[in-house]
């Protein structure tokens, strides 16, 4: 019964974590909750080796590659899941019922848009940017100006042809002075953007129609996420274009709910608070899917009871060994563990003029047994992080990268180098200052063990270790803003590009965290679209922010995509879940 | 009476008015607003959509202009949901009132029985076990006890639905529509009535006691009245006029859904709903639900004043 109350939690963490998919404005959680590690052969996990194999049934979290593990018995699925020959029913946390992309305001609701609309461009399970809507691109010398090509004959869902009149009207809506949603478009610096939202001009000058199949954007900047920006969902411009005055965005929500795109399936109808039903798009441009009714079942708590009895067919979970048991006992899911884009850190006040010094900085991470607490706590569902971007990213490297393992007597030293000197109660004091550190964090599992451990350890070096939780985020959030603690839990969204994990470390950005080197870096990253060269720089990047490390990168989270073994062709990936290998899914 | 109820009302309005601008303040004060959910925008973003929002305004300011619009009716959109307000409602307060309302008569229902049979047979094995079993259930957490009998029920037995309101992808309409909600209904319904009729049967009980010690039950049985005449018609009328003030409480709970049984069996239903707005700081929505939930309370009091004069004939208005 414990076990119970106990997965209960695991999987309201791993819900919250799944659904916050394709979205990148959606909320941040805090890093505490989905902690943990796998232990440092997770070298081997994220060598991305796609193999299928179907015989090695591993029965250890951390011995898990990122292969499939097919179910060992089919035959064990109930009935009401066997009859269901037609409908894919996948597990959503509860949207919000916005389903225009670029105007929802809940990750959950991106989620949703992901099946209805499509993209010109999406990434593969490497965070690759591949060809969608658009077959193919070009990029000009100087890697300022895009031209999409457009597949022939594309239609969204009413039959209506989508050409690049369509992306011209989307991109310029996102221009608009009253737009609020999460599109960053200003971030790709579209010519005459700016005097668009200003009201000075009254189109986007950067924005051209060749053909209907072609479109050029000329941008003032270069910018490494601008493909994936400029090459979003795209909307129909004759249905939420028809009442489009520059300044006048209210009318698209009455659209929020009858959505039209251009993506595998339709919506059918939304129950508020318990399903969404979806039917296969027969103008989708890749053909209509063979599975004909999708189902979003929405949950706000526990999707395990609903896997069981296969009520649903898809579900991710927080990667801990109770769970691979609980999940491989059932028999007949397929598996696959996923490393998750976002990383959870621990940010420290650079405000703070003892944080100046790198050393203290390093004494802490070294002083902060990290291993033990993400292990300790996630049984295997996370493991440590050393720089910020993920395993599954092409950007990851461990080479040059000093893993910091828990080593108190080199922390010693650095503190000692530091100027740290241990007066007469054991804390070490600094011109008459005592070194004591403000932890905060949100209230979970996940953050009871970190403090825990981490003031033992902590105080084991001569540091006094004062933590404080918060039950509600928007409290922690406005006490970091209050700029009263010295390092606060936080964990990112889903991060696409490499460059959403770096760009708060720019000196603009950082809030008091200045290093010319690393804002160099920073800028080169982005500065160009090779992604052989992008390589070189973020390697060069990830080591020095591991020597000077602006925050304390703590944990990679692990979700478990279970799904019924019956549902064939289901790839989920990091980036986007379930969305791109949707359409090519069969049930057998 | 007609001035009473005259005057009553202008003190509701007052009351609400009040209660309105304590709830606008304490949830403007609450620390971080909308906008701050995100925390990778950067700080002019922030202040571009604070004031596309109104959240940069004055606070005065926001009331009023909040206060005005509800006077003509409008309590907005939620900023999150994209919707408005009222609509949101309509979607999920029914369900909310589904569960409440059912496990409500039953509550009651059950409470009235036991707490009569508990007075009338004190101290007898009867009510020594009704006591303990009763007292048992109330300690048992909901969750708990919940996801056991999700466990029991659903997923071993498989006797009943493991939670939603209706089975995914269903489209039964009609009598099979009804029927299916009420297979899903079972559960929730059970831990709600079991958890709730511990102290309203403790309370029927003592207030039982109370009455049946009473001179005119003595007189009644004197008289030689038969004793379910006495029990019913005597005593039990005297003991359930305090339940009056309970039955005007019950009013908001009937609307104002259940977080935790609402999460634990997935219905759909208003608590849900009110949590998540809560963590979003979605002002218009928080609002809107608090002061449906203060309007329902002080129309539950005003009719429990009004059943009052109806029940008791000494209560002069």
């Amino acid at each position: 019964m414990k076990k119970q109350v106990l997965s209960l939690f695991i999987v309201l963490l791993a819900s919250s974590l799944f659904t916050a998919c394709t979205s990148n404005e959606s909320k941040p959680s805090t890093s505490s909750a989905p902690s943990t590690a796998t232990n440092s052969n997770a070298g081997t996990a994220n060598s991305t080796a796609q193999t299928n194999t179907s015989a090695a049934v591993s029965t250890k979290v951390t011995d898990l590659g990122t292969g499939v593990i097919q179910a060992s018995d089919p035959s064990k699925l109930p009935d009401s899941a066997k009859q269901r020959n037609d409908t894919f029913i996948a597990g959503l946390t509860e949207p919000s019922g916005a389903f225009t992309p670029h105007f929802h305001q809940s990750g959950y609701d991106g989620n949703v848009a992901s099946v209805l609309f499509a993209p010109l461009v999406t990434v593969d399970e490497k965070g690759k940017i591949v060809p969608y809507l658009a077959e193919k691109w070009e990029i000009s010398k100087d890697q300022l100006t895009y031209t999409f090509h457009l597949n022939k004959d594309l239609k969204f869902s009413d039959g209506s042809p989508l050409t690049a009149e369509d992306v011209a009207f989307t991109l310029t809506i996102l221009h608009d002075k009253n737009y609020d949603g999460g599109t960053d478009i200003f971030s790709s610096h579209i010519k005459g953007g700016l005097a668009y939202k200003e009201g000075k001009a009254s189109s986007v000058a950067g924005i051209k129609v060749i053909d209907p199949q072609t479109i050029q954007i000329e941008t003032d900047q270069v910018n490494a996420t601008a493909l994936l920006t400029l090459g979003g969902q795209v909307l129909s411009k004759a249905y939420y274009g028809k009442d489009y005055k520059f300044g006048s965005l209210e009318y698209i929500r009455e659209l929020h709910a009858k959505p039209v795109g251009a993506g595998p399936y339709k919506l059918d109808k939304h129950l508020p608070g318990q399903e969404l039903r979806f039917t296969a798009n027969e103008h989708f441009f890749k053909g209509k899917p063979k599975i004909e009714r999708f189902i979003y079942k929405t949950t706000e708590g526990d999707a395990f009871q609903f896997i069981e009895t296969g009520e649903q067919d898809y579900a991710a979970f927080s990667a801990t060994q109770d769970n691979l048991d609980k999940l491989q006992k059932l028999g007949f899911l397929n598996l696959k563990l996923n490393t998750s884009s976002a990383y959870g850190y621990i940010s420290i006040n650079h405000k703070k003029p003892y944080f100046k010094d790198k050393k203290l900085r390093q004494a802490l991470i070294y002083g902060l047994d990290r291993k033990t607490i993400v292990e300790g706590v996630s049984q295997g569902s996370a493991q440590v992080a050393n720089i910020p971007t993920s395993p599954t990213s092409w950007s990851y490297t461990e080479e040059g990268i000093n893993p910091y393992h828990y080593d108190p007597e080199k922390a010693k030293t650095l503190l000692d180098e530091a100027g740290w000197k241990e007066g007469s109660d054991g804390v070490r004091e600094k011109d008459g200052q005592k070194l004591v550190i403000r932890y905060l964090s949100s209230k979970s599992k996940g953050s009871d063990a970190l403090i825990a451990i981490a003031k033992e350890n902590y105080t084991a070096i001569g540091i006094q270790f004062e933590p404080e939780q918060f039950a509600d985020f928007n409290a922690l959030l406005a006490k970091v803003d209050g700029g009263d603690y010295d390092l606060a839990s936080f964990s990112t969204p889903m991060l696409l590009d490499p460059h959403s994990g770096v760009s708060g470390f720019t000196t603009e950005e950082a809030k008091g965290y200045s290093n010319p080197k690393v804002d160099q870096l920073i800028k080169e990253g982005i500065s160009t679209l090779d992604i052989e060269k992008r390589k070189e720089v973020y390697k060069k990047l990830y080591q020095e922010l591991n020597e000077d490390p602006p925050y304390i990168f703590y944990s990679y989270s692990k979700l478990l995509y279970s799904y019924n073994s019956r549902i064939k062709g289901l790839d989920p990936n990091p980036y986007r879940g379930i969305a791109t290998s949707l359409p090519l899914t069969s049930i057998e | 009476m007609s001035t009473y109820v005259i005057r009553r009302i202008i003190y509701m309005l007052l009351t609400l008015l009040g209660a309105s601008m304590l709830i606008f303040f304490l949830y403007a004060l609450t620390p971080g607003d909308y906008v701050d959910n995100n925390m990778n925008m950067t700080e002019q973003r922030k202040a571009e959509l604070r004031e596309i929002y109104g959240l940069n305004k004055p606070l005065v300011e926001r009331y009023t202009a909040w206060l005005g619009n509800v006077l003509e009716g409008d309590f907005g959109y939620s900023l999150q949901h994209q919707k408005p307000i009222m609509t949101l409602f309509n979607h999920y307060i029914w369900n909310s009132f589904l569960l409440a309302a059912v496990s409500t008569f039953l509550t009651w229902f059950i409470a009235v029985v036991a707490g009569v049979l508990c007075a009338y047979k004190s101290q007898s094995i009867f009510d020594k076990s009704v006591t303990i079993f009763i007292f048992a259930a109330m300690s048992i957490p909901s969750f708990f006890i919940g996801l056991f009998f999700i466990k029991l029920f659903a997923v071993d037995a498989g006797i009943l639905p493991p939670g939603g309101m209706i089975t995914t992808g269903s489209n039964a309409e009609g009598w099979d529509y009804v029927l299916e909600v009420a297979e899903h209904m079972v559960l929730p319904v059970l831990i709600v009535t079991l958890l709730g009729t511990g102290s309203l049967t403790r309370y029927f009980r003592s207030h039982m006691l109370e009455a049946m010690k009473q001179d005119y039950v003595r007189t009644a049985r004197a008289k030689g009245l038969k004793e379910r005449v006495v029990l019913y018609r005597h005593a039990l009328r005297n003991a359930m006029l305090p339940a009056i003030t309970l039955i005007g409480f019950e009013l908001p709970t009937l609307f104002g859904g259940s977080i935790v049984i609402e999460k634990i069996f997935n219905w759909p239903g208003i608590g849900q709903l009110y949590m998540q707005s809560f963590t979003m700081r979605d002002y218009p929505l928080l609002m809107g639900f608090t002061m449906l939930l203060a309007i329902l309370t002080v129309i539950g009091t005003f009719i429990s004043d009004l059943l009052y004069r109806l029940a008791d004939p000494r209560v002069r208005l």
